[in-house]
């Protein structure tokens, strides 16, 4: 059936690319079944076979970047003024459209390492954690500039990190590994926090690995700025009041939310941090403090 | 020729101008105000688009830019001169927008009414650069205005150093109410004092303290009210050195810090970025050079500006209204284009 090739090819996409961003999988299989789709016959049946498909993408990678980057790609190529009578001629301009979408946002990580890049100071210690291959790329271009940084990374656990010390090392970054609960040990020692996000919210707050939170009250206490590194495709349309507030099928793993039927037993892989304790926001937008990001956000979704 | 003549004679302005920014900036206080920086660099800009030689939007954008750059590398601590630059090239976008109305033309159509619209894009720029000096001359009133709503009579009002913002609005409010100003002097240039004999010039009962007694004094003052040098994107300020200590024992006894800025001094930039920040004068002011034996066994350092986090902020009182430290992203991106923001 169709539906289990896309789901395939977007896995096929993951697989033989490890950097890129699975958003960015997803949006690629969606163009693929534009292309391929031969049933649809109103633009309006198009929408919802879409539709579908970003749900059955969900249920194959239950990140929340697929979902926002899913239904930011249907905004965009879906609300221009589709006038053609003919519904082949929409499909290509829809097709196009699309075309432009994944090219803006395959540059969306160098701008953000471009803008993020300058804060990093000489001889700066920087905290991160986990592994996120936005914060690889800042990590990156700060060396490539020639700045001298440590790194600790914190070991994440229950799918440790350590792929993240090795790529650093291989860039010749003094990088050292701590463990989750050493957080607050080391914090007095560094000068700033940088991570990733998974999903940016409408508050201006992030969704990210398991552990943030805790790295981020850590930072607030010591008084240490936190930076958050994410492309504009992660803004998504929650507001969550506190961690309960965050949906079930972003918390746990797809398999997890298949296989098992009480999901209070299991053991959550995001959190969310408040935007109060984030310094600033930096994304392929521009730099953000918390509060602008709501705007951002809503310029986005119009 | 008079063109050879008039290009000639820009370009002596612009030298001079440069020369007495470079001057402009030591430790003894700024020589000029920023109100008057940011009407010069004005002034000149508007010079600039009337005199040199441009044929599209684009050139005249470059030629701005390219003159911005000298000028803000002249003194970078005097970050009005860059954003006046800054809202200058916003006015050149909106004006070109205008012009060509404001739907999405191909790029063929472009060139063409490049060079149509002309004539009118010059006439627009300058009469809009001649609306922006309008608005710079008002602003000191703009914000003197808004005085009545925030002093109230019998109130002990903080302030440190001297700013010729917080000035007249201390002086707006005392022809209607009484209050009591405790100025702090802010060693070692001691503005204080100029400020404190102004305003008591204005019949205004003034006290001069030492730095060391703001906290002390802290638990009787019911406002304080600064000026600043920069306002940053974050919201956070880049103001005379001494304005962080006042912030954090308003902080502490929590009374509201007010910040009178006028919209000139909003500026793109952030405070962790590299080399924005500091400037340091010559240290005699702080250990003279007479002590001589001292001097050889210790560092002297004599920083101008102090950086102020937006969480110890409570409002900005500018031109345009009052406003919270979170909102100032907002105004930042109605005064300047994001593209523009790296010269």
């Amino acid at each position: 059936q169709l539906e289990q090739e896309l789901v395939e090819y977007f896995r096929t996409q993951v697989r033989q690319d490890p950097e890129v961003p699975s958003a960015v999988a997803a949006i690629r299989t969606l163009l693929e079944f534009l292309k391929r789709d031969q049933t649809g016959e109103t633009i309006l049946g198009l929408r919802e076979n879409l539709t579908q498909t970003i749900r059955r993408l969900e249920e194959a990678d239950s990140s929340v970047a697929v979902s926002s980057g899913g239904e930011l790609f249907l905004r965009f190529i879906s609300l221009t003024s589709l006038e053609h009578p003919d519904l082949s001629q929409c499909k290509k301009v829809m097709v196009e459209r699309g075309e432009l979408f994944l090219k803006k946002i395959s540059l969306s990580r160098s701008k953000v390492a471009k803008l993020c890049h300058t804060f990093i100071k000489d001889g700066a210690k920087i905290l991160t954690h986990s592994s996120s291959r936005v914060v690889l790329k800042v990590l990156e271009s700060a060396a490539a500039d020639k700045k001298r940084f440590t790194v600790y990374v914190t070991e994440s656990q229950p799918d440790s990190a350590g792929q993240m010390a090795d790529k650093l090392q291989n860039l010749n970054i003094p990088v050292t590994v701590v463990l989750d609960a050493a957080v607050g040990y080391i914090m007095e020692k560094v000068d700033l926090v940088i991570v990733g996000a998974e999903g940016v919210v409408e508050s201006g707050g992030i969704i990210n690995k398991i552990g943030t939170y805790q790295l981020a009250v850590c930072s607030k206490a010591h008084n240490k700025p936190f930076y958050v590194v994410a492309e504009s495709f992660k803004f998504v349309r929650l507001y969550p009041l506190n961690q309960q507030d965050v949906p079930e099928r972003f918390k746990y793993k797809a398999d997890t939310l298949k296989a098992v039927e009480d999901l209070a037993e299991e053991h959550p892989m995001i959190d969310y941090t408040p935007p109060s304790l984030i310094t600033l926001l930096f994304t392929d937008l521009g730099v953000l403090t918390p509060s602008a990001v709501s705007d951002e956000l809503i310029k986005l979704y119009l | 020729m008079p063109g050879a003549d008039k290009e000639a004679d820009l370009t002596e302005r612009i030298e001079a101008f440069l020369a007495d920014l470079k001057r402009g900036g030591c430790g003894t206080g700024p020589i000029r105000g920023s109100g008057e920086t940011a009407r010069e660099t004005t002034a000149l800009l508007r010079k600039v688009t009337a005199q040199a030689r441009w044929s599209s939007a684009g050139d005249l954008m470059e030629i701005i830019r390219k003159e911005g750059r000298r000028m803000t590398a002249a003194q970078p601590s005097e970050t009005t001169v860059g954003n006046m630059v800054l809202r200058v090239l916003k006015i050149i976008r909106e004006e070109y927008a205008r012009s060509r109305g404001s739907s999405e033309e191909t790029d063929q159509q472009e060139s063409l009414h490049k060079l149509q619209h002309f004539v009118h894009l010059k006439a627009n720029v300058i009469e809009a650069i001649n609306e922006l000096l309008t608005e710079l001359d008002g602003t000191t009133d703009n914000i003197a205005m808004q005085a009545l709503e925030h002093i109230h009579s019998n109130e002990v009002i903080m302030t440190v150093g001297r700013s010729r913002t917080v000035e007249a609005f201390l002086k707006d409010a005392a022809r209607k109410r009484k209050f009591h100003v405790i100025v702090a002097e802010c060693a070692p240039f001691c503005q204080g004092h100029e400020m404190a004999t102004n305003l008591s010039k204005a019949s205004i009962e003034t006290t001069v303290i030492a730095d060391a007694a703001i906290f002390a004094v802290m638990s009787r003052v019911n406002k304080v009210i600064i000026g600043t040098q920069t306002v940053l994107a974050n919201g956070g300020l880049r103001a005379v050195n001494g304005t962080h200590t006042v912030a954090l024992a308003a902080r502490h006894h929590s009374t509201p810090l007010i910040v009178c800025a006028p919209m000139f001094k909003l500026s793109p930039q952030f405070p962790n970025e590299e080399d924005t920040f500091h400037k340091f004068v010559s240290p005699h002011e702080v250990l003279p050079f007479t002590e001589g034996e001292i001097l050889s066994k210790v560092n002297v350092h004599c920083p101008v500006f102090d950086y102020v986090p937006p969480e110890l902020i409570t409002l900005f009182i500018s031109n345009i209204g009052g406003n919270a430290p979170s909102y100032i992203y907002r105004l930042m991106s109605e005064l300047y284009h994001p593209e523009d923001h790296d010269l």
